[in-house]
C-alpha cells in the first residue's frame, strides 16, 4: 500500500520584528495510508501549520523547507501553484475550526456547495449541481435538505454549520481530508454527532484522515494513529488505542493533568516543561 | 529584581522605562518602511525651516524692490522675485512658518473635539448619541472648503479666521472615528472589569475608551495634515485666507498665477511647496497607519 | 451567600433565564453547567448587574443586587472573564491595571497591595511593569483573578476561566483557584461547558439548558451517577 501523504523533515519559519526567524515547525516527518491519523499539541505546537503546509495554504510570509513532500506519488514540492490549486479541493479537502468565520455570511450555503461543485467540473448544469448538492446534504445526516440548501451561514447552529462545511469539502470526493479542530468550536453533545459523521464518509470513501486537535481523548478514542506534537516536533507517534502506553512525558503529562469527572481531587499535576524536548 | 522596600521613585522609573520600550519597538517598526522616512523626512524639514526661518532666509520677505520685480532665479533671488521685487524663497521659508500654524492650530482644536464627542456618544448611546450624529452629520453634509468659505466670511477674513473656519469643519471625521471605536470597546470585558470596580462613566470614557479611540485618530490626523493644507491654500487663494503681505503659499499662488507663463517661477515654486509638504504628510500618514491601525494588525 | 429568587432575563422576545431560583452557600465551590445558549453566562453576568434588565431577587451577603451601589457590592463580589486575551486593557501595565479598582475605591496602599496579589497569584513584583500582550494566556489569567481580589471580595464568579487555554496551563489556573479558595475562603460560582472541569472543582452544580436549571445535584451525586435527568445524561456521557 503507497502512502497517501509522505511528508519528510518540513520546517516552517516566521520572519520576525527584528529580521530574525522564529522556527514553528522543527523537522516534522509523517506518513499516512488510508487511514485515521491525529496530530495532537497544544498552542505552538505546530500542528495546524504541518497540515496548512500540506494543502499550501500557508501566509506568504512563511518560509517552508521540506526535504519530500509527496501526495499520492504527486511530488508536491515542484508542483506548480495551479496544480496545487487543482489538487486542494478536488483531491484534499480541509475543514476548520468555526464555520462561521469559514462559509462565505453573504451566501446560501447550498450555494457554496454548488460553488464547490463548478469548481470541479465548469461544464455542470445548474440543476445537476443542485441535485448533488442536496444530496451531499443529505449525507451528512441533514433532515431537511431543502429547507437548510436556502439557509446563510449565521442561520445555522454551530453542529449544523459544521456539516455544510463537511459536505462542502467532501462533494467532490477528495481523497484526503485534514480537519483542524473540526470540532472545538461545539457543543459536547455535538461533536459526537460530527466527528461520527466524518467517520463514516471517511470510511465509506476509502478516505484519508488527518484530524488535528488539542483534545488527546477526542483523538485517541476516534483514530487510528497519534502523533503528539510539542515546540515544532513530533515527540511520541502511538496507535490510538495504545494512548495510556505512552513513553514521552510531554504525552504522559498531557493525559495526568486533566481533571476526570471521576478523578481525585487533589491538585492536578502540572506539566514540568523541559528544554530537552524542544530541542534539535 | 525582587522589591521589598520599594522607594518612590523605583517604580516611577519602571513604568517610564515600560513606555519607553513599547515606543522604541514602535519606532523600529516605522523605520523598517522607507516611504514612511522620506514622509518623516519632509515634515522635520518643514519644522526646521520653519523654525530656523530668520536664519536660513536671504531677504526680508516683506521688503519690496520694484526695480528688482520679477527676476528670474539667480544668486541674488535663489527661487527669483515676485511682483514686488521680494524674494521668493525667503518668502517661502517665512511661509511655512504659517503653514505650520495653521495646521497645528486645527490639528489641535478638531482632533481633541470630535474626539471628545465621538467617544461620549458611542459610550451611552441612547438620544446622546443620535443628538450628536445628526450634529455631525449636518457638518458632513456641505462640502468641506464651501463650509470654511461660509464661516470665513462670517468670521472676516485672516489667518486666525481660516484656522478657526477649517476647524469647523475637521471634527466631524475624528467624531465618527472615535464613536465608532467607542462602541466595541464599551463592550469590552476590561472596561465592564472597570465597571465592577466602581468606576465612574466620566473614568471609563476618559481613561479606557479613549486611549482606545487614539490609534484610529492619530491615523486620521496625518492624512487630515495634507487635506489642512491644501484648503488652507485654497481659502489664501480665493483671499479669505491670510492677508497680503502675509507670504501664506496659497496666496502667494494667488497672487502670482497671472504670471505663470513668463515668470513660471513665481506661482510655481509655492505651489510645489504645498505639494511637497502634502506628500510629506501623506506618506506618513500612510505608514502610521501601517503600524497603528487595529484592522491592518493581521500582517506580520 | 447568594440567593437567588425566581430570576428570569428577557433580550426582547427570546428569553435568556426562566425562573431560575439557587442559593449559593458561603464558602462553597458552585457550578453551573450547560451548553451554549443554556443562560449560564447570561445568569452570571445578571448576578453581577452587568446586564440590568431582569426580574425576581438576587440578594448578595444580604444586600440587593438592584438597589445596592456599585462600589459597594464591588467589595462583596467581583468577575472573572473568559478571555484572558480580551479582559486586559491593552494599553496599561499589570500593576496599573491590578490597583485601579484599589485606586478607584480610595484604598490606601495600592502599590504594596498590587505586589502582594501579583506574589498571591504567584508572578513575581516585575510584572508590575509588564504589558499584556507581552504575557502569555495562562499568564494574563493570572492577572484577571489578581484583579477581581483587588477589592479582597468574598464571592468570585468565574466565567469559562479555563475555555480558552491549554490543557496543561488550565490545569495550573484549576490549582490556583483552588489554592486562593482555600487561603482566602472565597466562594465562587463557576460556569464551564466542560463537566469534567465543574466536577473537579465544585461541591455542588446545577445544569442548565435553554433557559432553565433542569437538575441541581452534587459532586457525590454526579459520581455516583444519582442523576435524575436524561438531558444530564446525555451530558455525561458526551464528556
Amino acid at each position: 500500500m503507497s502512502n497517501l501523504v509522505d511528508i519528510q523533515n518540513l520546517r516552517v519559519s516566521f520572519r520576525q520584528d527584528d529580521g530574525s526567524y522564529n522556527d514553528a515547525v522543527r523537522g516534522v516527518s509523517l506518513s499516512l495510508g488510508r487511514e485515521k491519523l491525529g496530530i495532537v499539541g497544544e498552542s505552538g505546537s505546530g500542528k495546524s501549520l504541518t497540515g496548512r503546509s500540506l494543502l499550501g495554504v500557508l501566509p506568504p510570509y512563511a518560509r517552508i523547507t521540506v526535504d519530500r513532500m509527496e501526495f499520492d506519488g504527486i511530488d508536491l514540492t515542484k508542483a506548480s501553484g495551479r496544480q496545487r490549486r487543482a489538487l486542494r479541493g478536488g483531491r484534499m479537502g480541509m475543514i476548520l475550526q468555526d464555520p462561521k468565520f469559514s462559509l462565505n455570511p453573504v451566501m446560501q450555503v447550498g450555494q457554496q456547495i454548488v460553488e464547490a461543485i463548478r469548481i470541479g467540473d465548469r461544464r455542470i448544469s445548474g440543476g445537476e449541481a443542485r441535485k448533488r448538492a442536496m444530496a451531499m446534504l443529505e449525507s451528512v445526516h441533514i433532515r431537511e435538505p431543502e429547507r437548510v440548501y436556502g439557509l446563510y451561514p449565521h442561520e445555522l447552529s454551530g453542529g449544523m454549520g459544521q456539516r455544510v462545511m463537511i459536505a462542502m469539502m467532501l462533494v467532490r470526493e477528495p481523497d484526503l481530508l485534514v480537519a483542524d479542530e473540526p470540532t472545538s468550536a461545539l457543543d459536547v453533545t455535538v461533536r459526537t454527532q460530527v466527528l461520527s459523521i466524518i467517520d463514516e464518509l471517511v470510511t465509506r470513501r476509502g478516505m484519508g484522515l488527518i484530524l488535528i486537535s488539542h483534545d488527546l481523548n477526542l483523538v485517541s478514542r476516534f483514530c487510528d494513529r497519534v502523533l503528539v506534537m510539542y515546540a515544532g516536533h513530533v515527540v511520541e507517534d502511538l496507535v490510538a488505542s495504545r494512548l495510556h502506553d505512552a513513553t514521552h512525558p510531554y504525552t504522559r503529562g498531557l493525559l495526568a493533568c486533566l481533571p476526570t469527572i471521576d478523578g481525585p481531587l487533589e491538585p492536578l499535576p502540572t506539566l514540568n516543561r523541559d528544554a530537552s524536548w524542544a530541542a534539535a | 529584581m525582587s522589591v521589598v522596600a520599594d522607594p518612590i521613585e523605583d517604580p516611577r522609573r519602571a513604568l517610564r522605562a515600560a513606555r519607553l520600550s513599547e515606543f522604541r519597538t514602535f519606532v523600529r517598526r516605522f523605520l523598517r518602511n522607507p516611504l514612511g522616512v522620506i514622509g518623516l523626512i519632509i515634515v522635520v524639514v518643514l519644522i526646521l525651516v520653519a523654525i530656523s526661518a530668520p536664519l536660513i532666509a536671504t531677504h526680508d520677505p516683506y521688503l519690496p524692490q520694484l526695480a528688482k520685480r520679477l527676476s528670474a532665479p539667480n544668486p541674488e533671488f535663489w527661487f527669483g522675485a515676485d511682483e514686488l521685487g521680494r524674494d521668493i524663497y525667503s518668502r517661502l521659508v517665512f511661509g511655512s512658518r504659517l503653514t505650520l500654524f495653521i495646521v497645528g492650530l486645527v490639528i489641535v482644536t478638531s482632533a481633541p473635539i470630535g474626539l471628545i464627542i465621538g467617544a461620549i456618544s458611542g459610550t451611552y448611546g441612547g438620544w446622546l448619541d443620535r443628538i450628536f450624529m445628526r450634529i455631525t452629520d449636518v457638518f458632513l453634509a456641505v462640502p468641506k472648503l464651501l463650509l470654511a468659505l461660509a464661516f470665513v466670511a462670517a468670521l472676516g477674513p485672516g489667518i486666525v479666521n481660516a484656522a478657526l473656519a477649517i476647524t469647523l469643519t475637521a471634527w466631524p471625521p475624528y467624531a465618527r472615528l472615535a464613536r465608532a471605536e467607542a462602541m466595541v470597546v464599551r463592550n469590552s470585558d476590561y472596561v465592564a472589569a472597570a465597571r465592577l470596580a466602581g468606576a465612574s462613566q466620566f473614568r471609563i470614557i476618559v481613561f479606557h475608551i479613549i486611549p482606545m479611540c487614539l490609534s484610529s485618530v492619530i491615523v486620521r490626523v496625518t492624512f487630515d495634515m495634507a487635506g489642512i493644507i491644501l484648503t488652507a491654500a485654497g481659502l489664501g487663494f480665493i483671499g479669505l485666507g491670510a492677508q497680503p503681505p502675509l507670504p501664506e503659499w496659497g496666496a502667494m499662488i494667488s497672487t502670482g498665477r497671472k504670471f505663470i507663463f513668463d515668470q513660471w517661477w513665481v506661482p510655481t515654486v509655492p505651489g510645489i511647496a504645498i505639494f511637497v509638504v502634502s506628500l510629506g504628510f501623506n506618506l506618513l500618514g500612510d505608514a502610521v497607519r501601517d503600524l497603528l491601525d487595529p484592522h491592518l494588525r493581521q500582517r506580520r | 451567600m447568594i440567593e437567588i429568587e425566581h430570576l428570569t432575563v428577557r433580550f426582547g422576545p427570546s428569553t435568556a433565564v426562566r425562573d431560575v431560583s439557587l442559593t449559593v452557600q458561603d464558602g462553597e465551590s458552585f457550578g453551573l453547567v450547560g451548553e451554549s445558549g443554556s443562560g449560564k453566562s447570561t445568569l452570571l453576568r445578571s448576578i453581577m448587574n452587568l446586564n440590568r434588565d431582569w426580574d425576581g431577587r438576587i440578594s448578595i451577603n444580604g444586600l440587593d443586587a438592584h438597589s445596592t451601589p456599585r462600589k459597594r457590592l464591588a467589595r462583596e463580589i467581583q468577575m472573572v472573564f473568559q478571555d484572558p486575551y480580551a479582559s486586559l486593557h491593552p494599553r496599561y501595565v499589570i500593576g496599573e491595571q491590578i490597583a485601579e479598582p484599589m485606586r478607584i475605591n480610595g484604598m490606601a496602599n495600592a502599590e504594596r497591595r498590587t505586589v502582594e496579589l501579583l506574589e498571591l497569584i504567584g508572578l513575581g513584583a516585575k510584572f508590575r511593569f509588564r504589558f499584556p500582550h507581552e504575557l502569555s494566556g495562562g499568564q494574563r489569567q493570572r492577572v484577571s483573578i489578581a484583579r477581581a481580589l483587588a477589592l479582597s471580595p468574598k464571592i468570585l464568579l468565574l466565567d469559562e476561566p479555563t475555555s480558552a487555554l491549554d490543557v496543561s496551563i488550565q490545569a495550573e489556573i484549576l490549582n490556583l483557584l483552588n489554592r486562593l479558595r482555600r487561603e482566602l475562603s472565597l466562594t465562587f460560582i463557576i460556569v464551564s461547558h466542560d463537566l469534567a472541569v465543574v466536577s473537579y472543582m465544585c461541591d455542588r452544580l446545577a445544569v442548565m439548558r435553554n433557559a432553565e436549571m433542569v437538575e441541581l445535584l452534587t459532586r457525590d451525586e454526579l459520581r455516583g451517577r444519582d442523576i435524575k435527568t436524561d438531558y444530564t445524561k446525555a451530558l455525561l456521557a458526551a464528556s
